[in-house]
């Protein structure tokens, strides 16, 4: 069953044109890994799933709600978590994930389960209590992570979301959201860790210059790119043509 | 002491601190540069000094003749104030950088020496207020060449710049010492830490814009002048002395004092230099707020929701926690006291000389509108870059214009109160004028909290970095003629009312109560169609 669709959305912000008619959908029981080299478009249509951004044309639908008509009632579903989020500074961790949840219209208790839940899972108890601008980068993104599943989304969209977390956090997160696709909570993950994608997404779209390049499971992406056997990031340079690095890396080191 | 290594911090720390306050494309790539600093200078000193110059040497014997016993005295206060300003500016950069801009990270893993630092820092900020010393030093040159002082007039400009310097050195200090006394005292006392910055911070901003009075200043120069003698043994005031010297014509005096001077400046530098290898906390520090167990948020505000109560109870946060915040804090002290100083000489009048009710109405409604208008207007561009946790959460715009405005509300209705009575306390008045003065004061708080809310969703500034100002100059200018217009708007029919009839007119009152109520309404359904816009239309 369909959780997610994007249907030839397009977005520009002035003159540059960052998505140009990008369609994919996303299954229920899935997870799906958005790639593409820095400027590719990938942050711009999570963000237009998620309604923060409104595009030109074209439309989405997650679980059934037209973003369009009804961005309050998908913000309600959605689960997200933007790259390099940006917190409120002068709050705690726990006065933060207070406000989020209350936002959200949890109850006093649900509050209290789930924020104490979380900050045990991802080691943050016991530095809750301090003001987040004291916090590393890592503390940081694990606050958002908490953020965004503190409502039980319907759906995950993740921008980077293991930038600057530590080993054992990185494979809580990952172990979650494989747990919740299990359980019918998909999820849109886009990550420059190739190895990351080939491991936990079971379907991969390839974004270069504002468009979907190729898309397929890691297998299906292989073989669209004549590397079969090789690793996701050969594939992922051929595919955008950026994998002749040699005469770079020799400029670098002369 | 690598010297090239300082002139190209300074250079760096000066594009950073003039490209830091700059909005318009225009003005970064006109004055982005610190090269443009120098031919300022030359304008100052040089335009200035060549206009008096002109102007006294085309006017009569008699303007030169008063000029001619001050001009020493003014020579001697220059050197004083430069070290005051640069120490002043130099505190006031510090205290509006917002907490995300506070990490000099770049510079603790440069190969750079805390004397590098600290002579980089030094020159940058001599240099960029080197501005202030070229206009003292240029409006008191045409007097000095008329009378035949340029000598005494070299002495002043050389004691203000080794004043300029000590000056610079001093803030470094203060830079060092704080950074280092905040981070070990916010680390031991926590929440009451804060609160007590806060209350510092504000006090010292009155205090700088209560100096800034006329009245004060001209005080303050004066016993300068009149102290700088006997204190001789107090450093800060032997560049003064110099130059007191220099215009006594007695050399010895000038050598010593100059000397001395120089000494005491190197050795502030030298102080700042120990003072930054010692001290420097590089990294932000941990607060903690509370030891306590969480327990979910019980702050509900009657009559709205849940979110609303919470969006409201963080902006409060941000007001008392963001130390660029306090600024706003400090509004209403600043108004009050500013309106409290022109009140009394007022109130020892005689009733039958009272202000009238429309110069008390002005009074009390314009200061009411600037500081409600002012809070409410940058209540939208101050969520900052963290504004995308708004726009990602199920919000919707009726429920960021209510809390945003009962946010302005709840802090513009006590001030409204609290003004009034110290109204009611200085002057000498009929108690009738306060009893309806409360009623419109309320709907002035209603009437700017709203439209201010409108010009926060419409010309909103997210960007984070020196005195952000979170709402566009165009929207500030706007939002605040707007406020003051709406509140003389509203107090006409009652103003009317005294002015005609000696009385208050009821008809007359509810068209004032009709014509504030109906703003709040119109001004409500406006910005709530600008939030709804401003969602549509995210600037991320």
């Amino acid at each position: 069953m369909e959780a997610l669709r994007v249907d030839n959305v397009v977005k520009s912000f002035g003159g540059l044109m960052a998505v140009k008619g990008v369609s994919f959908s996303v299954e229920r029981n899935q997870i799906l890994g958005l790639l593409g080299p820095n400027g590719s478009g990938k942050s711009t249509i999570m963000k237009t799933i998620v309604g923060i951004v409104k595009p030109d044309g074209g439309s989405i639908t997650v679980q059934g709600v037209n973003v369009a008509a009804d961005p309050i009632g998908v913000k309600r579903i959605v689960g997200f978590v933007p790259e390099s989020p940006r917190l409120y500074e002068f709050l705690s961790g726990i006065e933060y994930l207070d406000f989020v949840a209350t936002v959200h219209g949890l109850s006093p208790d649900t509050k209290r389960e789930r924020i104490t839940e979380f900050l045990k899972a991802l080691d943050l108890e016991g530095r809750e209590n301090e003001l987040i601008h004291g916090y590393s980068q890592g503390m940081k993104q694990k606050l958002a992570i908490i953020a965004g599943l503190l409502h039980r989304p319907q759906i995950l969209i993740l921008d980077e979301p293991l930038n600057a977390l530590d080993p054992r956090s990185a494979r809580i997160v990952k172990d979650l959201i494989h747990r919740l696709r299990d359980d019918g909570v998909p999820t849109v993950f886009s990550t420059h860790v190739l190895e990351i994608a080939d491991a936990i997404c079971d379907r991969i779209v390839i974004m270069y210059d504002g468009r979907v390049l190729a898309e397929g499971s890691a297998g299906e992406l292989r073989s669209k790119a004549g590397t079969t056997g090789s690793s996701l990031e050969e594939v992922f340079l051929k595919l955008t043509g950026t994998s002749d690095t040699r005469e770079i890396v020799e400029a670098l080191t002369r | 002491m690598n010297l090239r290594a300082v002139y190209s911090l300074a250079v760096v720390l000066t594009r950073s601190q003039i490209r830091g306050t700059q909005r318009s494309k225009f003005l970064a790539r006109v004055f982005g540069e610190p090269r443009i600093i120098l031919p300022v200078d030359i304008a100052l000193l040089f335009g200035l000094g060549g206009l008096g110059y002109v102007l006294l040497s085309t006017s009569g014997q008699g303007l030169l003749d008063l000029l001619r016993p001050i001009e020493p005295e003014l020579l001697a206060g220059i050197p004083s104030a430069i070290m005051f300003m640069a120490i002043l500016f130099g505190v006031l950069y510090e205290i509006s950088q917002p907490i995300q801009s506070m990490n000099t990270d770049l510079v603790n893993w440069l190969p750079l020496t805390p004397m590098e630092y600290v002579g980089g820092s030094t020159i940058s900020e001599s240099y960029i207020y080197s501005f202030v010393l070229c206009l003292f030093l240029g409006v008191v040159l045409g007097p000095a060449l008329a009378l035949g002082m340029a000598g005494v007039w070299i002495a002043a400009a050389f004691m203000a710049v080794v004043a300029l310097f000590a000056g610079a050195s001093v803030v470094e200090i203060l830079d060092a010492t704080t950074n280092r006394i905040s981070s070990s005292f916010y680390k031991k006392s926590g929440r009451s830490g804060i609160v007590f910055r806060l209350i510092a911070t504000v006090v010292l901003l009155v205090f700088i814009q209560l100096l800034f009075s006329g009245y004060i200043v001209g005080y303050l120069l004066q016993s300068v002048m009149q102290a700088a003698v006997s204190a001789w043994f107090i450093p800060v005031v032997w560049p003064t002395l110099a130059v007191l010297g220099a215009a006594q014509a007695n050399p010895v005096s000038f050598i010593l004092f100059s000397s001395v001077s120089v000494v005491f400046a190197v050795a502030l530098f030298g102080l700042a230099a120990r003072f930054r290898a010692r001290f420097w906390v590089p990294v932000p520090v941990s607060i903690k707020l509370s030891t306590r167990a969480y327990q979910p948020g019980q702050f509900h505000l009657p009559l709205i929701g849940a979110a609303e109560s919470a969006m409201i109870q963080k902006d409060f946060r941000s007001l008392i926690r963001r130390r660029e915040m306090a600024r706003f804090l400090a509004i209403p002290f600043v108004l009050a006291i500013s309106m409290g100083i022109s009140l009394v000489p007022l109130g020892t009048q005689q009733t039958a000389e009272a202000p009238s009710f429309v110069f008390i109405a002005i009074l009390f409604l314009l200061p009411v509108a600037i500081f409600v208008g002012a809070l409410s207007m940058t209540s939208i561009g101050q969520e900052g870059y963290a504004v995308w946790n708004l726009y990602a959460a199920p919000i919707k715009p009726s429920q960021l214009l209510r809390a945003k405005v009962l946010f302005a509300a709840i802090l513009g209705i006590p001030f409204t109160v609290a003004l009034l009575s110290i109204f009611a306390l200085l002057l000498n008045t009929v108690g009738t004028y306060y009893g309806i003065l409360l009623p419109v004061g309320v709907l002035v708080v209603l009437e700017a909290s709203a439209l201010g809310v409108y010009f926060a969703a419409r010309f909103p500034d997210f960007r984070e970095m020196v005195r952000s100002r979170y709402v566009s100059v165009w929207g500030s200018l706007l939002g605040i003629g707007t406020a003051l217009g709406v509140s003389l708007l509203t107090v006409t029919p009652v103003a009317l009312s005294i002015s005609l009839y000696g009385a208050i007119i009821p008809q007359l009152a509810i068209v004032s109560f009709g014509i504030g109520l109906g703003v709040f309404i119109v001004a409500l359904k406006l910005a709530n169609h600008q939030i709804q816009s401003l969602f549509q239309n995210i600037q991320t």
